[in-house]
């Protein structure tokens, strides 16, 4: 690649590239607000200022140049620290300045707002600006962002956004000159679905997200990167926290997955990283028709007790799972029945979904398959489908002992009758449903913040979480939860973490073969053998 | 008085021309169209390079250069825009040629056109020059029913089109890029250059925007002989007649054609008659609002682009204002300020908030709350827009502030200093 300087460090850039763009791939920090890589170059804050000493050809720009839509060019030497550059920044900083209403105590955006960082750097800390400011107001414009237009410093990254990025052309800029202000058109709410993303992109407060206005300030939180479960896009997220509560969920950039994207349903998911009254907080065990808390000892010896007296045969032993399980998980709960009762009497649910299509790439990040791992459990080859035959006469035979991970087939009220007349039905998971209610022994599992786990998405990348948050102290992961079962029921396992099952599932399953739990943790990786999801209809995406 | 050099005027100046097609072909119109059409587009091309033409508009930039720099085998239609948007302050030039000789014009609008190999041309008009519009649209429905205009004029095989639209009267629509934006139906805003019209212009085909007066000199200069005699018209690189729209304190505004080794001075005091009611001069506005201006003691100057331009301000659209000694020089700095807040288009900062602000500190000085300070400071705010911005527009409305405080500022001082 070719090569030119920035501050005396040769930087290499693709041809027809930005100065700024180059730069910020290197590390090279040149502050700016309107640019956006994901977005058409306007150069009108004009922060990005550098003084290009040498063209190229050997002669210097005749004044600053605005980064964002320089060309860079083969022997090009670009300056952005001199004093003339940090001059040509105080000054656009101090006309930035001039009508924001510098309300960062009330501000959400404040600790993450570039305006304030720069104007520390850059600002001279006192104002010569002695008359009355600019008031456009607040104003309500859609159901997940508000906007504060007094602190809006016309950036338009919001008007590109819907013009190129959603297509939907709601939002835009009016008025003129020093009016200029942004809204949506003939005062309509604004419809599209990744209305939160404006508040991402928006450099300052001027549009915030209405889940998170007032509730925590952002230098408080703590941030772990991690997948969302909303559907199986996978969109990279990062869980923001505090004090062991989840904030918000912002996307975390993925170029082989979500670029810089995410949508507003995937946002809320946060809201069941939070949830306690659902929750189960402990071991359950039925005693005398009624579930009473037990210890994790006690109910992994009841259900060792009753399959030793029942002796199973393996018709009789059903597992039943939902593809919200990670990869681990589902590896797990097929190799109990197939260890220690001989059968793989494994089923979870296997809708038809959609996958919306379309020109912008944003409308094709979500689906309609709301579970993050059915390619995992394809990979893993799980029979599914309430439908399906198969299933259909596994849940006739005379059952004895079914296994229940997560809200399988929840809809579904006859499998549900047929489970409830088994002699065992043991449930692992996090929130109470229709099975802990028939469940004989509850097993509280954890929530995706809290655990780590992998997961394949639509397109076959297998992506990993992180620990966030704590859990609840009487919970345990399912793997750990399925790795002391089959302990339980006499098949020695000695996996120590998420990234042993994954390592094993590596070496014992031809799909996984070759992936390493490293490899994954950053942007994720293809899987080496791929299954077709019969499952998939294309429909052309709503707008 | 003293006489005009009559080339774009010629018909005007007639008493008896009635601007019909018939009239306009009797004084020898549509004959430098047919001997174009008997050319190649390069030769048209080489031969406006040669005579020195610099665009009319306000930055002067060679004609033939521009159309020159067209980019070629882009497999997309060319396209050539006459910036008929004319709203510089003090400029009414254009709007004398598209309403007294609207054939002249679109005569030289069809050799540009040919020129660089565009088959539909635009004609983009400042919104409020209702007559203007009414009289171009008549213009151009004579040409097509004569079959000038359409498929195969005058038997060249080379189809054009014209179309007259009209703007919405934004002072920046006059900027090219915003021009171009407001012609494809966006909001006018100035795009970022590079890529430049000529290489990504309307709907992102190379395109030319040329200034009215610049296309109206095309049938003189592709005439007979049309070259040399345009040349002989002024000094080296200021070649050619132009128009003046002279205002302000003289005893006869009006437009003037002028060749471009005429002496400011005689401007002011033989074409215009010398100063009202007798009073003194104080200084001249030389080009449209955004010149930075001239006191009494400069205008000893020849009026073209490179003697202004060696005085530390610029010719520009050619509008000269002359003001006398009774103007108050704050109010008229605080009526361009108004000016430029209200047509920056506020996209990017410096401007955006530059020039209402400036405005907010002259007109401080109007309310009495002037000081030394607020001088510096008005200073300092325009120089921060100078030259930092995207479009002219800053520079635009930097260049009066900084030339008034600096020539001025004993005006300012009479507003606090008295107090």
């Amino acid at each position: 690649m070719p090569v030119f300087h920035i501050d005396g460090e040769p930087v290499e850039y693709e041809p027809g590239e930005k100065v700024l763009s180059a730069a910020l791939r290197c590390g090279k920090i040149i502050p700016h607000y309107c640019y956006h890589p994901g977005m058409s170059v306007v150069a009108t804050c004009r922060m990005c200022l550098v003084d290009v000493v040498d063209l190229g050809n050997g002669r210097p720009a005749p004044k600053l140049q605005t980064a964002c839509s320089m060309d860079a060019a083969e022997g090009m030497k670009v300056e952005t620290l001199n004093p003339k550059v940090e001059e040509g920044r105080k000054l656009v900083n101090e006309f930035l300045l001039v009508n924001h209403p510098l309300d960062c105590p009330i501000c959400d955006q404040s600790g993450e707002c570039t305006l304030q960082d720069y104007a520390f750097e850059y600002g001279s800390g006192k104002s010569e600006m002695d008359y009355s400011k600019r008031v456009n107001g607040w104003r309500d414009i859609g159901t997940f962002v508000a906007l504060e237009r007094n602190r809006c410093i016309q950036c338009s990254r919001c008007d590109r956004f819907t013009r190129e990025i959603t297509g939907t052309n709601e939002f835009g800029m009016f008025n003129r000159g020093h009016e200029l202000t942004i809204d949506t058109y003939a005062d309509r709410p604004m419809t599209n679905k990744f209305q939160g993303n404006m508040a991402d992109i928006c450099p300052v407060g001027a549009i915030t997200e209405k889940e998170f206005r007032f509730k925590r300030r952002v230098w408080k939180l703590k941030k772990n990167h991690s997948i969302c479960t909303g559907c199986s896009t996978g969109c990279n997220v990062t869980i923001e926290h505090d004090r062991n509560e989840v904030f918000r969920l912002k996307p975390h950039e993925n170029q082989n997955v979500n670029k810089w994207w995410l949508c507003d349903e995937g946002r809320l998911t946060y809201r069941l990283m939070n949830e306690r009254k659902t929750r189960i907080h402990q071991p359950l065990g039925r005693v005398d028709g009624k579930l009473e808390g037990v210890s994790w000892e006690e109910a992994y010896a009841a259900i060792a007790e009753r399959v030793a007296d029942m002796s199973p045969l393996p018709e009789e032993v059903l597992a039943l799972t939902d593809t919200h399980a990670s990869n681990e998980e589902l590896f797990l709960l097929q190799k109990l029945l197939k260890d220690v009762f001989s059968t793989d009497n494994t089923f979870c649910p296997l809708p038809k979904w959609e996958q919306s299509e379309s020109e912008f790439f944003i409308n094709t990040l979500i689906t309609t398959d709301k579970t993050p791992n059915r390619a995992g459990a394809l990979a893993l080859k799980i029979k599914g489908d309430a439908k399906s035959a198969k299933l259909k006469k596994a849940i006739e035979a005379e059952l004895k002992v079914v296994f229940v991970l997560g809200n399988p087939f929840e809809a579904e009220v006859e499998v549900l009758e047929k489970i409830k007349k088994a002699q065992l039905v043991v449930h692992l998971g996090t929130f109470h449903n229709s099975w802990s209610e028939i469940a004989d022994v509850v097993l509280p599992g954890q929530y995706y913040s809290e655990k780590e786990g992998t997961f394949v998405n639509k397109n076959q990348l297998v992506q990993a979480t992180e620990i966030a948050v704590h859990a609840l102290r009487r919970t345990r992961p399912e793997w750990r939860i399925l790795a002391d079962l089959s302990a339980a029921l006499g098949q020695q396992s000695s996996y120590g973490s998420s990234a042993d099952v994954f390592n094993a599932m590596t070496e014992q399953l031809k799909a996984f073969s070759g992936l390493s739990y490293a490899e994954i943790c950053g942007v994720g990786k293809e899987l080496r053998q791929q299954t077709k999801d019969s499952g998939m209809k294309v429909v052309k995406a709503q707008t | 008085m003293a006489e005009e050099t009559l080339v774009l005027f010629k018909n005007i100046r007639n008493p008896k021309y009635d601007k019909s097609l018939a009239a306009y072909k009797k004084s020898g119109g549509f004959k430098s169209l047919k001997k174009v059409f008997g050319m190649k587009p390069e030769e048209v091309v080489q031969e406006v390079k040669e005579s020195g033409i610099r665009g009319r508009g306000g930055a002067g930039f060679p004609t033939g250069l521009k159309w020159s720099f067209m980019a070629k085998g882009t497999g997309k239609p060319s396209y050539l825009v006459a910036n008929a948007d004319e709203s510089e302050p003090g400029t009414c030039k254009d709007r004398e040629l598209m309403l007294k000789d609207p054939h002249m014009f679109l005569e030289g609008l069809m050799i540009g056109c040919y020129a660089i190999g565009c088959h539909h041309g635009y004609v983009y008009v400042r919104g409020e020059y209702f007559p203007s519009i009414k009289s171009l649209n008549a213009a151009v429905d004579e040409l097509y029913a004569d079959g000038l205009l359409g498929p195969d004029p005058l038997g060249s095989g080379f189809n054009l089109d014209i179309t007259i639209h009209t703007g919405a009267g934004a002072y920046i629509c006059g900027e090219e890029s915003a021009l171009l934006d407001s012609l494809e139906g966006k909001r006018g805003h100035p795009r970022v250059k590079p890529p430049f019209p000529a290489v990504s212009g309307f709907n992102g085909c190379p395109t030319s925007v040329n200034n009215v007066e610049t296309l109206a000199c095309m049938p003189f200069i592709l005439g007979d002989n049309g070259v040399e005699a345009f040349k002989s018209f002024g000094p080296q690189n200021n070649s050619g007649t132009h128009l003046v729209s002279l205002s302000g304190h003289v005893n006869r505004p009006g437009v003037y054609e002028l060749r471009m080794d005429v002496n400011m001075k005689d401007i002011i005091y033989e074409y215009g008659g010398g100063i009202r009611n007798g009073k003194k001069l104080k200084g001249v506005i030389p080009g449209g609002s955004s010149s930075p201006v001239m006191t009494a003691d400069e205008v000893d100057v020849l009026y073209n682009f490179d003697d202004l331009a060696k005085k530390g301000t610029m010719m520009g659209s050619a509008a000269m204002m002359v003001f006398d000694e009774d103007t108050d020089v704050v109010k008229l700095l605080h009526r361009i300020t108004r000016f430029y807040a209200h047509e920056s288009c506020g996209q990017c900062t410096p401007c955006r908030e530059g020039t209402h602000w400036s405005r907010q500190i002259v007109r401080d000085f109007l309310n009495g709350n002037g000081s030394d300070e607020k001088l510096q400071r008005l200073n300092r705010v325009g120089g921060n827009m100078m030259g930092t911005t995207l479009c002219a527009l800053g520079d635009a409305a930097a260049m009066p502030i900084q030339s008034f405080v600096k020539k001025f500022p004993e005006e300012f001082r009479k507003y606090y200093a008295t107090v």
